[in-house]
């Protein structure tokens, strides 16, 4: 296995243990942002995400399903282009707390040194 | 919490058939006195219960949320198991070699381990917000 295979191999086995439990903060990032129907929410995942993370719609909807039940997020009918009505998703004022309540935990403290000069791509020796 | 979802009640369905089917090989054989396939049959119907229930319960998993460390599973084998088998001797089909006594018997031991399985997912129960296991919320 030359180095850059396996950089590649690694560096992808890093990202999908990563990537796990991380659907959830985009989901949140995207409905702070604004109502969202599933299709939209969808696609400003894979936005926000530079296509990194990628939602099975049913994914999606199995997720905001149990959200909803957890009141961590509420949704308004609203028209669809065609089709019927579509479900439009939000943050609930509970989403909302938590949402910057796990940031404040979890991520600013990457935007503080001397973490954000560590992470800069020369920083490195 | 929605107890009776499509993937149980398929799975209360097929452990009917299953069970039907049991209880007339099952009859058929010992009255033809053919031992072997008394072993035979009862083994291919644990193992397809098995595999039934372990698929049906997996779907449900993935499309309901709710924790219930398979107890619903487990009441439903009971309670369909024991009702198809107090309507075969009802109904007066089994041989002459089966006794209602051992349904009976069966069916109070299987309400201890129902029993047990009810007491374990109480304990497990604090682990969930809302009925939703802690670890299944976020994905």
């Amino acid at each position: 296995m030359t180095d850059d295979t396996m950089h590649e191999e690694l560096l992808n086995a890093w990202e999908d243990t990563y990537k796990k439990g991380q659907l959830t903060l985009w989901i949140f990032l995207s409905l702070k942002e604004g109502s969202k129907y599933v299709t939209e929410l969808q696609e400003s995942i894979e936005r926000f995400s530079k296509g990194t993370i990628r939602a099975e719609e049913q994914s999606l909807y199995r997720t905001l399903r149990k959200f909803y039940h957890l009141k961590m997020v509420d949704f308004s009918s609203g028209k669809g282009h065609k089709g019927p009505d579509r479900k439009y998703y939000h943050l609930t004022p509970l989403g909302h707390t938590l949402l910057q309540s796990f940031v404040e935990r979890n991520i600013l403290l990457f935007f503080e040194d001397p973490l954000k000069k560590l992470l800069l791509p020369d920083s490195s020796t | 919490m929605k107890i009776f979802t499509k993937n149980l009640l398929i799975y209360a369905l097929l452990l009917l058939t299953y069970t039907l089917l049991f209880r007339f090989g099952l009859s058929s054989m010992l009255t033809a006195e053919k031992w072997a396939w008394v072993l035979i049959i009862a083994i291919l119907y644990g193992g397809i219960i098995f595999v039934t229930a372990w698929v049906t319960g997996k779907r449900d998993g993935m499309e309901n949320f709710f924790f219930d460390a398979g107890f619903r599973w487990n009441l439903t084998t009971g309670i369909v198991w024991g009702a198809a088998s107090e309507a075969w001797f009802l109904l007066n089909l089994h041989s002459t070699y089966e006794e209602i006594r051992v349904v009976h018997i069966t069916l109070m031991i299987w309400s201890g381990f129902l029993l047990l399985h009810f007491i374990i997912f109480l304990i497990l129960r604090r682990r969930t917000i809302k009925g939703v296991h802690r670890t299944d919320i976020f994905e």
